[in-house]
C-alpha cells in the first residue's frame, strides 16, 4: 500500500509538471489552432535564464527564478510577433512547420550557447530545505520539493482559472478561442490577446522548467521529450480546453508511473501514447473537450 | 510507341536523361561516391514525400506519424532477407503489401476522425511501433531494434550494393511511384480524394463514399513508405530504431509542405531540398570554415525563412478552393 | 476503337502530361542542387590539393544528444594529434584530424561514412562512438578497405564479420559478465541485486550478460527495471525498486542518466550499494550526482591514477592545461586510438591497406599497442581483449578499488 501510494505522489508531482507545460500547448492552440512545438524549448529556455541569472548576474535565487520567467513570457510573446504573427492568413501547416522551425533554432542555440551536457547546477542551487524529505501520512515519503512543485502546481492552476474566467483578458481569450473574427468585430485587440496568451502559457512553462531543473537536470533537449507528453495530456484532457489540460497533465503522469511500476518500464513512455490514442478514438474531443470531432 | 527521340525532346525527358548521366560524371570526382549517396538519399525521400502526399497533400489529412509505415517496410524487408535469406525482389512487394495493411489499419479507427485529432493517432501509432521495435526482442532478434547484415540484391547473380547500382535502383523505384501516383491524382479516384480535402460533407453528398476513398489513399501511402523503407534497409545493412524516430515524420511533412503542399512537383521539390539540405550545410559550413554545430540552427532558419516568406510552399497548390 | 488506342497509349500519354510540367522543374531544380554539389566539390578537391598532410577521420556525435561524448571524443584526439606534431609528426608531416559530426544517429554516420571513405586522401577513421553509428559504417568502411577504429562502442555485433572494424576497449558481454564476478568474489555481503538499465542497445547488452553471469553466480536477481534515455525522472521505476530492497544495485547506461538515478534514489531514500559500467565513468557523474555518488563501484578500460601508470597521469595533467578540465574514459580511448592509427602508419606506410595489415596483424599480447589504456590487441572479429579494472567514489573523487580482478 505504502508503495502504490508512493506511486501516486511521483504521479502527482510528474502530472503537476505536465500540467504546467501542457497549459501552454492547449492556451495557444485554443487561440490559433497551432500545435505550438516551440513550447518545450521555452520551457527549457525557462531553466536556462534561471541558471544564467545565477551562475552570470550573480541574482538571489528568488529573483533569478522571477526574472526567468518574465524572461519567458517575453521570449513568447516575440516569437509570436516575429514568426507565427505574419502567418494569421497563411495555411495552417504553414505556422507548423515554422514552430517547428523554431523549436530547432532554439534547442541549437542553447546547445551552442551552454554546451550539450547536462547540468545540475539548479539542482545545487536549490536551498538545502527543498531537497529534505517529509513522510505524509499513508507512509509514502516525498521531499519538500516535490511537495511545492504539486502545490504550486495547483495553486497556478486555481489562479489561471480565474484569471481565464473573471478577468477582462480572460474574457477576451475565451472570445477569441471561440471566434477571432467576431472578437476582432466586438473591438477586442485579438493580436493583444494572442500575445497574452502565449506570454501566459511561456511563463508557466518557464515554472515547469525551473521546477524540473531543480528536481532533474538541465539540458539542450529536456524540452522535447517532456514536451511532447505534455502535449499528449493536453489532448487527453481535450485540446483547447485549460481544465482539460490540466486533468489531461495529471491522469497521464499518474499512468506513466503506475505504468512503469506495474505493466512495463520500457513502455514507460508509449503508456502515454496508448492512452492519448484510446481517448482520441472513443471520445474524440478528449476527456473535457467540446462534443464535436472537428477542429481543423 | 515511344522512341528514344521523343522521350529527349520533352524537358522531363531530358532531365531524367541528365539524372541518369550522373553516376557517370561523379565516378571522375574526387567524392563521387558521397555525391551519389547524397542524390540517392534526396531520391528516397522524394518517394517518401510523394507517398505523405497522397494522404496530406491529396486528402488534406495532417499525418505526423508516416515515419511508421517506413519502419515496417523496414524491418519487413531487413527481416525477411537477414533471417529468412528472402530475395529482395520477393520481400519489397511483401513488405509494401505488410505497408498497406498496417495503413488499412491504423486507418479503420480514423476515419472518422478530421483535422488535427487524426494527426494526433498517426503520431501515437508511429511512435508506439518505434517504442515496439525497441523494446521487443524475441520478434526483431536484437535489442534496439537491430537487424545487422541484410543483404545487397541480385540481380542475374551480381550483388547490387555500389553506389551507382543504388542510384539506378532508387531513381527507377522513384519513377514508377511518380508514374503511379500521377496517374491516381488525374483519374476519378484522385479528384474524389480533392472533393474529401475540400469539403468531406460536400463530398459526401455528392455520392463519394468517404470511408472507402480515404482507406484506399491510407493503404496508398503506406506502401508508398513501406517501399522506401524496404529500399533503405538494403542500402544501409545494419538498421537500428534510431532511424525511425519522430523527427523523420516531421521532416518529410516539411519537405511538402514547403514544396507547396498538395501538388506532386511541390513534393519533389520540397524533399530535393530539404533531403540534400543536411549534408549541403555539411559541406558549406566547413567550407565557409563555420562551426559544424550550427548546421540544425541554419536548417530550422531556413524552415522559419521559406514559411515567412512563402507561406504556400515554394509552389502555390494549384488545387486551392477557388 | 477509341477506347482501345486510348488504352494502348495510356503510358504514352502519361509521360507527355508530365512533361507539360509536373515533374520536369523538379528535376531541374535536382539538377541545379547537383551542379551547386559538383561545384563545392571540385572547390574542396583542389583545397584538399595543396595541403601536404596525412588525414585521419574523427566521427564521432560532436551535437545531438549525445555530444557530451562527442566532446570528449575530440578533444582526446586533439590532444593527440598535437603532442604528435609538436615531436615532428608522422615520418615528417603534419597529422590532421578530420572532424565528421554523425550526431549519435545511423542514418548521418552512414553519410558520413561515406564522406570520409570515398575522399581517398583520408586514410582511417576513429569512430564511430555509439554502437548503432559504428555499425551503419561498417559497410561502407569494408566495401571501400578502410579501417574504422571505435573508441567506444561496445555491442557484441559491431566487428564481427568486417576485416576492417576494430575497436580498442571491451564488448558488453564480457563487461556484464566481470562486474557480476566482482561483484560475486569481492562485495561479499551482496545477495540481492537490483538491474537497471537504459533501454538501448549498450544498456540491454550489458544487462543481459550482468544477469546471465549473476544468476550463474548465485546472486538473485529482485528488479529488473529499464528507462529510457530522453527521461529525466526515475522515481517510478526506483520506488518499485526499493520495494524490493536489493542490496545492490547495478546501472547498465550512461553517466549522464546515472547521474540523476543515483541523487534521486538517495532522495527517494534507497540505501543500496550502486555499481556501473565503463558508460558511467565520467568526471562529469560527480558533478550530477554531487555527494550521492560516493560508494559507487565502476568497471572501466583503465584508471588515470592507478599506480606504475605515469604516461596517464601526464597525459591528464596536459589534457587539463589544454582545455581546462578533467578527461574521461573516451577522451583516453580516442587518444590511444589516434595513437595506433598513427603507429600503423609510421611502421607499414601510409596507405588504407597498410594501417589495416598492421592492426590485423596485433593479435596476441606481445605484439600489442602499449597506450595509456593499456595494451590493446585483437581476436579474429577485431574484438579487443583488454582487461577490466574497478574503481570507487570516494568523497567526491574516484579512487582505484582496494581490490582489482586481473586475471
Amino acid at each position: 500500500m505504502t508503495l502504490f501510494l508512493e506511486q501516486i505522489v511521483n504521479g502527482l508531482v510528474l502530472g503537476g509538471i505536465y500540467a504546467l507545460i501542457a497549459v501552454g500547448y492547449t492556451m495557444v492552440y485554443g487561440v490559433i489552432q497551432l500545435i505550438n512545438f516551440a513550447h518545450g524549448e521555452i520551457f527549457m529556455f525557462g531553466a536556462y535564464f534561471t541558471f544564467l541569472c545565477l551562475a552570470v548576474l550573480k541574482f538571489p535565487l528568488w529573483l533569478a527564478v522571477l526574472a526567468s520567467i518574465l524572461l519567458c513570457a517575453l521570449m513568447g510573446v516575440v516569437i509570436d510577433l516575429i514568426a507565427y504573427r505574419p502567418l494569421r492568413n497563411a495555411p495552417r501547416l504553414s505556422a507548423l512547420i515554422t514552430a517547428i522551425g523554431i523549436s530547432l533554432i532554439l534547442q541549437n542555440l542553447a546547445r551552442m550557447i551552454w554546451g550539450a551536457e547536462p547540468r545540475r547546477d539548479l539542482a545545487n542551487a536549490k536551498s538545502a530545505f527543498l531537497s529534505q524529505t517529509v513522510i505524509i501520512p499513508g507512509g509514502a515519503q516525498l521531499s519538500y520539493l516535490d511537495l511545492s512543485i504539486i502545490i504550486l502546481a495547483i495553486l497556478l492552476m486555481v489562479g489561471l482559472n480565474r484569471l481565464i474566467s473573471l478577468t477582462r483578458i480572460g474574457k477576451a481569450m475565451r472570445a477569441c478561442a471561440q471566434d477571432k473574427m467576431a472578437a476582432s468585430l466586438m473591438g477586442i485587440d485579438t493580436n493583444r490577446v494572442i500575445g497574452a496568451t502565449f506570454a501566459i502559457g511561456s511563463a508557466l512553462g518557464a515554472v515547469a522548467g525551473i521546477m524540473v531543473g531543480m528536481r532533474e537536470t538541465i539540458e539542450p533537449t529536456m524540452g522535447y521529450y517532456k514536451g511532447v507528453a505534455a502535449f499528449a495530456a493536453a489532448v487527453l484532457g481535450g485540446i483547447g480546453n485549460i481544465t482539460g489540460a490540466m486533468l489531461g497533465g495529471v491522469v497521464l503522469g499518474i499512468a506513466e508511473v503506475l505504468g512503469a511500476g506495474y505493466i512495463s518500464s520500457g513502455y514507460r513512455v508509449a503508456i502515454s501514447y496508448i492512452l492519448m490514442i484510446l481517448v482520441i478514438v472513443f471520445r474524440p474531443a478528449g476527456l473535457l473537450g467540446r462534443a464535436s470531432a472537428k477542429r481543423a | 510507341m515511344i522512341s528514344m527521340s521523343s522521350i529527349l525532346s520533352s524537358r522531363s525527358g531530358l532531365i531524367l536523361f541528365f539524372l541518369c548521366l550522373v553516376p557517370l560524371a561523379t565516378a571522375y570526382l574526387d567524392q563521387g561516391d558521397y555525391l551519389l549517396r547524397i542524390c540517392s538519399t534526396a531520391y528516397l525521400y522524394m518517394l517518401l514525400a510523394l507517398g505523405l502526399n497522397v494522404v496530406t497533400g491529396f486528402t488534406g489529412l495532417l499525418d505526423l506519424g508516416y515515419v511508421g509505415f517506413y519502419l515496417i517496410g523496414g524491418y519487413t524487408a531487413g527481416l525477411l532477407m537477414a533471417r529468412l535469406g528472402w530475395s529482395y525482389w520477393a520481400a519489397l512487394p511483401v513488405a509494401a503489401i505488410h505497408g498497406g495493411l498496417w495503413g488499412l489499419l491504423r486507418g479503420a479507427p480514423t476515419l472518422r476522425l478530421t483535422g488535427d485529432y487524426f494527426a494526433i493517432v498517426t503520431f501515437g501509432f508511429s511512435e508506439l511501433l518505434f517504442r515496439i521495435v525497441k523494446n521487443e526482442e524475441w520478434l526483431i532478434g536484437g535489442p534496439n531494434g537491430f537487424v545487422n547484415d541484410i543483404p545487397a540484391p541480385t540481380l542475374f547473380g551480381y550483388e547490387l550494393w555500389q553506389y551507382w547500382q543504388q542510384y539506378y535502383h532508387i531513381l527507377i523505384l522513384l519513377i514508377l511511384t511518380l508514374l503511379v501516383v500521377y496517374r491516381l491524382h488525374n483519374s476519378r479516384i484522385g479528384r474524389a480524394w480533392q472533393a474529401i480535402s475540400q469539403d468531406e460533407e460536400a463530398a459526401q453528398t455528392m455520392g463519394i463514399n468517404l470511408h472507402e476513398y480515404k482507406s484506399l489513399a491510407f493503404a496508398i501511402s503506406a506502401a508508398i513508405g513501406a517501399i522506401g523503407g524496404a529500399f533503405f534497409a538494403q542500402f544501409q545493412v545494419n538498421i537500428s530504431a534510431g532511424v525511425f524516430e519522430f523527427w523523420e515524420s516531421i521532416l518529410i511533412l516539411c519537405m511538402i509542405v514547403l514544396g507547396g503542399i498538395g501538388t506532386l512537383k511541390g513534393a519533389l521539390i520540397g524533399a530535393a531540398i530539404l533531403g540534400s539540405l543536411g549534408e549541403v550545410l555539411r559541406i558549406s559550413l566547413s567550407w565557409m570554415r563555420l562551426p559544424a554545430d550550427s548546421r540544425y540552427l541554419i536548417f530550422g532558419a531556413i524552415l522559419v525563412m521559406m514559411m515567412r516568406f512563402r507561406p504556400a510552399g515554394i509552389l502555390r497548390s494549384t488545387q486551392k478552393s477557388p | 476503337m477509341k477506347q482501345q488506342t486510348l488504352i494502348e497509349t495510356a503510358p504514352y500519354r502519361a509521360l507527355c502530361r508530365l512533361e507539360i510540367g509536373h515533374i520536369c522543374s523538379a528535376l531541374r531544380s535536382s539538377l541545379v542542387l547537383l551542379l551547386i554539389f559538383s561545384a563545392a566539390f571540385l572547390l574542396t578537391a583542389q583545397e584538399a590539393e595543396a595541403a601536404k598532410t596525412i588525414k585521419v577521420a574523427v566521427a564521432g556525435p560532436f551535437t545531438g544528444s549525445v555530444a557530451a561524448f562527442g566532446e570528449m571524443i575530440k578533444k582526446g584526439a586533439q590532444l593527440r594529434a598535437k603532442e604528435i606534431n609538436g615531436n615532428g609528426g608522422i615520418n615528417s608531416k603534419e597529422l590532421e584530424l578530420i572532424f565528421e559530426d554523425d550526431t549519435g544517429k545511423d542514418k548521418e554516420a552512414s553519410l558520413v561514412a561515406t564522406r570520409i571513405a570515398s575522399n581517398k586522401k583520408i586514410l582511417a577513421v576513429v569512430g564511430h562512438f555509439n554502437s548503432s553509428c559504428s555499425l551503419a559504417g561498417k559497410p561502407i568502411y569494408k566495401r571501400n578497405r578502410i579501417v574504422e577504429l571505435s573508441p567506444g562502442s561496445t555491442n557484441v555485433n559491431v566487428c564481427k564479420g568486417s576485416d576492417y572494424t576494430f575497436r580498442n576497449l571491451y564488448r558488453d558481454d564480457f563487461q556484464g559478465s566481470f562486474s557480476a564476478k566482482y561483484i560475486k568474489g569481492v562485495l561479499t555481503d551482496v545477495k540481492t541485486v537490483a538491474v537497471f538499465f537504459d533501454n538501448d542497445d549498450y544498456g540491454r547488452g550489458l544487462r543481459d550478460s550482468f544477469k546471465q553471469s549473476a544468476e550463474k553466480a548465485g546472486l538473485a536477481i529482485v528488479a529488473d527495471e529499464a528507462y529510457d534515455r530522453d527521461t529525466t525522472d526515475y522515481k517510478a521505476q526506483l520506488t518499485k525498486i526499493k520495494s524490493a530492497s536489493p542490496d545492490l544495485i547495478f546501472i547498465a547506461g550512461l553517466y549522464s542518466q546515472a547521474g540523476l538515478i543515483l541523487s534521486q534514489a538517495r532522495e527517494s531514500g534507497i540505501t543500496a550499494q550502486f555499481f556501473g559500467a565503463d558508460g558511467v565513468d565520467s568526471p562529469k557523474l560527480l558533478e550530477i550526482a554531487g555527494e550521492a555518488a560516493n560508494g559507487i563501484y565502476i568497471t572501466t578500460p583503465f584508471i588515470f591514477g592507478l599506480e606504475g601508470n605515469e604516461e596517464a597521469q601526464r597525459v591528464a595533467i596536459a589534457f587539463e592545461q589544454e582545455f581546462g578540465k578533467a578527461p574521461d574514459t573516451w577522451a583516453a580511448l580516442t587518444y590511444d586510438a589516434v595513437g595506433m592509427i598513427v603507429e600503423a602508419i609510421e611502421k607499414r606506410g601510409e596507405s588504407r591497406k597498410a594501417i589495416r595489415d598492421h592492426l590485423g596483424s596485433l593479435t596476441s599480447p606481445e605484439k600489442g599497442y602499449q597506450g595509456i589504456t593499456g595494451l590493446t590487441y585483437f581476436d579474429e572479429n577485431g574484438d579487443c581483449l583488454k582487461p577490466a579494472y574497478v574503481k570507487q567514489v570516494v568523497n567526491g573523487k574516484f579512487v582505484a578499488a582496494k581490490v582489482q580482478f586481473l586475471d
